[in-house]
């Protein structure tokens, strides 16, 4: 009705149509129900009006909606009776329904007495479903508190799992296992700690292979190799241990892999370091060739061998390995238990050490320094030995050469001690025979001279005089050769010397011994030297003589003492411009009784030079001299 | 009592030959009492052997020291140590004058140390002036006896 009164579209007033016709027969079913209720009769009656009504309205509105359009029929319908009408039949009706239910009210009650029986059938089965229902319930009742206390018991396990978890350094994971993809469902929370990443990072589907190491990827892939570098939320990569388990269900399906994760970075690191020096180690020893180094089982067997136990023992390592040790030993100490001896030894105090002979494979000897270590592990069991040999054959045979040449050499100090005695004895022989008869000699030409001086004419005077001259001469010569010879005797007392002070003082007493002469000494001040001040007086008394002798055909004549740069040190010199000498000859110069001039001459015995060398090279000095003949000669020496 | 005599120890027959000869052109007229050995020396000194309950009271010992026997060295350690001889004048007169043999002799409480000289002439002047010295100028000390 409304939709036709808004749109004009007659279609909608279909329904109103339809119930317009089916009204008129429903009103008079009603009359036939309440035939018996002449109250229900009269309200009928009004109803059929009421209705009539109502219709009558609702034609007006169609008709003027087909005529005046749809603001006309909307006035219609709002300044209409239309609401009052339904009031009035809804009134109707309900005095209509009022009535109808007290009618129902008295006719249920007959009913109820009729039904009692069958009510009291129905409590006994109600009463038997209500104990039922308590039975039930306690039932559950107690189901409930068991799966509570169940609960609290799952929650704590759980929470000592988890706290477990969270102190434990390894990371507990789980994936599932699909065909061949896993996926990550679980990881303990200790993850966070231990690699640094955040809880859902690990969950990331590709999280693990994104992290594990790209050297790392294929072994592990491939191997299942449990050790791997994982890079750490830092960036830093860490080596873990990784210890997983395939769960299968019960068709032996996967369905899970669960595992744990523990970081090793420290193990492996110590491990590395280990090995590496074991491997020095390794290296070392096996590249050491002077020592033979090898193992040895508790028993004595040969565990090890290296290159040096090759070169000195003659065996390889597959020949020798698990031999017994005592084959090194000679047939003579295998005898006498040395080489159980030498282990027994090595247990009770750690190590033991000889020196011994020992055989090669070729069964020659060569003379053995041996260390035998006892080796034990962390709880202090014997483990086996460490045996370090050294061929000191060479260095044995040295010791005896050496030991021989000692000997050799005492013979030989021995052999020296005896000559310098003899040489000694010999020297106070001639100082005391050798000069008596050169004494009686002289001593009675000179008786003669004096004596029978009337009877011997000139000439055998002058023989006398010959006799005499060379018993003196000779007498000489014996001195000079005496102090040739105490110069190599007694020992050296070296003190600093002041050459100045005592070439002053040599060259003042031989201007007293010849107060004629006119030599000019020309001493630099401040010469010291290191030596034995005897043999050093001794040195300077003859150098300073030869010049003192040699410039006897010279006046005035000049002598000078002095020192100069020499060959990193200094070197100490007299020289003269008396006669000097030919270069030629100045290697014979040093020898005893060398002389390069006629002694009628210049006299002398020609020890002095040989005498002042051989203090010299006593002090470990040189002596040269340079020379030119009439010009001159200079002496030189160092200390 | 001094018998102003002198001990000469000398074992070379041509040494005591020369030694008397220095002396007599020095003029030294003193008793000669020569000894071959260094035995023979002491028993003079000391009146034994030979010369028992006699012994020689020299004012001076010429002492040789290369001897046959009992040689200077010994000699003079004994002439020290005993006390009658203790402290008579005794002059080494030798060849030698090796170090050692200086040295000993001065240790053992020698007077003097003279090395013959190969040339006579010296050695009468050595002998003149020990001569001079010791029997001249010197005042010998007291003998045990007297004092």
């Amino acid at each position: 009705m409304r939709g036709y009164v808004i749109t004009g579209d007659t279609t909608y007033l279909g329904p109103y149509q339809s119930a317009r016709r089916t009204l008129s027969s429903r009103l008079a079913g009603l009359r036939g129900l309440t035939s018996d209720n002449p109250a229900q009769q009269r309200r009928l009656d009004s109803l059929e009006t009421l209705v009539a009504t109502r219709l009558e309205r609702f034609q007006w509105t169609i008709d003027t909606r087909r005529t005046g359009g749809l603001a006309a029929a909307g006035r219609a319908m709002i300044g209409g009776r239309g609401k009052e009408l339904i009031q009035q039949v809804h009134e109707v009706v309900t005095g209509m329904e009022d009535d109808e239910e007290r009618l129902l009210a008295q006719r249920s009650a007959t009913l109820q007495a009729r039904a009692r029986v069958a009510r009291l059938a129905a409590w006994s089965g109600a009463l038997l479903a209500i104990i039922l229902a308590v039975v039930a319930g306690a039932l559950i009742t107690r189901e409930l508190a068991g799966r509570r206390r169940a609960e609290r018991t799952l929650g704590e396990t759980q929470r000592r799992f988890q706290q477990m978890l969270a102190s434990s350094t390894a990371v507990i994971y789980a994936n599932a296992v699909s065909g061949a993809t896993f996926s990550p469902t679980w990881v303990s929370e200790n993850v966070t700690r231990i690699t640094g990443y955040g809880p859902d990072e690990p969950l990331q589907p590709t999280w693990w292979l994104d992290n594990l190491h790209p050297d790392d990827r294929a072994r592990v892939l491939a191997e299942m190799a449990t050790e791997y570098r994982f890079r750490g939320k830092d960036g830093a990569y860490h080596w873990v241990h990784d210890e997983a388990r395939l769960l299968r269900d019960a068709a032996g399906k996967p369905t899970e892999v669960v595992g744990s994760w523990v970081d090793i970075t420290d193990r492996r690191r110590a491990e590395v370091s280990l090995r590496a020096s074991e491997e020095r180690l390794r290296l070392l020893v096996g590249s050491v060739r002077d020592y033979a180094i090898y193992m040895l089982d508790p028993e004595g067997h040969v565990r090890s061998w290296n290159v040096g136990a090759r070169q000195i023992k003659g065996y390889t390592e597959s020949e020798i390995l698990g031999q017994h040790f005592s084959r090194f030993y000679t047939p003579e100490d295998v005898a006498a238990e040395k080489p159980a001896a030498a282990l027994r030894a090595a247990v009770a105090s750690g190590r033991f050490e000889e020196e011994n002979w020992r055989l090669r494979k070729d069964g020659s000897r060569f003379w053995a320094d041996v260390v035998i270590t006892a080796v034990r592990d962390d709880r202090g069991a014997l483990v086996g030995f460490a045996k370090v040999t050294r061929d000191l054959t060479e260095r044995k045979r040295a010791e005896q050469a050496l030991r021989a040449s000692e000997e050799q050499l005492r013979q030989y100090a021995t052999q020296l001690e005896a000559a310098n005695k003899e040489l000694e004895a010999f020297s106070y022989s001639v100082s005391h025979d050798l000069r008596a008869p050169l004494r009686s000699l002289d001593g009675f030409s000179q008786a003669l001279l004096e004596d029978y001086h009337d009877r011997l004419d000139d000439t055998g005077r002058d023989f006398l005089q010959r006799v005499r001259a060379a018993s003196q001469r000779m007498g000489t010569l014996i001195d000079d050769l005496l102090s040739l010879s105490r110069v190599t005797r007694g020992g050296l007392q070296v003190t600093e010397v002041n050459l100045s002070a005592l070439a002053t003082a040599l060259a003042a007493e031989l201007q007293r011994s010849d107060p004629q002469r006119d030599v000019r000494f020309a001493i630099a001040p401040d010469l010291v030297a290191r030596g034995d001040p005897g043999l050093m007086r001794i040195v300077l008394q003859n150098l300073l003589g030869n010049a003192w002798k040699f410039t006897g055909k010279r006046s005035p004549a000049r002598v000078e003492v002095g020192s100069m740069a020499h060959d990193g040190g200094r070197a100490f010199f007299v020289q003269d411009d008396g006669a000097g000498f030919d270069m030629a000859h100045a290697a014979k110069l040093f020898g005893a009784f060398q002389r390069l001039h006629a002694s009628d001459e210049f006299p002398g015995s020609g020890i002095g030079l040989a005498t002042v060398q051989r203090i010299i090279h006593r002090h470990g000095g040189q002596v040269w001299a340079e020379g030119t003949p009439g010009r001159g000669a200079t002496f030189y020496f160092t200390l | 009592m001094h018998d102003r005599s002198i001990l000469l120890v000398e074992d070379n027959p041509d040494d005591e030959a020369l030694t008397r000869r220095a002396l007599a052109k020095n003029n030294i007229q003193n008793e000669i009492i020569l000894a071959r050995d260094g035995a023979e020396a002491l028993d003079w000194l000391f009146g034994t052997g030979p010369h028992t309950g006699r012994p020689a009271v020299p004012e001076l010992v010429l002492l040789d020291l290369k001897l046959p026997k009992v040689d200077g060295l010994e000699v003079l350690r004994r002439i020290r140590a005993n006390p009658n001889t203790r402290l008579l004048p005794v002059v080494i007169l030798t060849s030698s004058r090796e170090e050692r043999d200086v040295v000993t002799g001065y240790g053992l409480g020698a007077n003097s140390y003279i090395r013959k000289p190969v040339d006579f002439g010296q050695f009468v002047e050595a002998v003149r002036q020990l001569g001079l010295y010791w029997l001249v100028l010197n005042e010998p000390p007291p003998h045990p006896d007297a004092a």
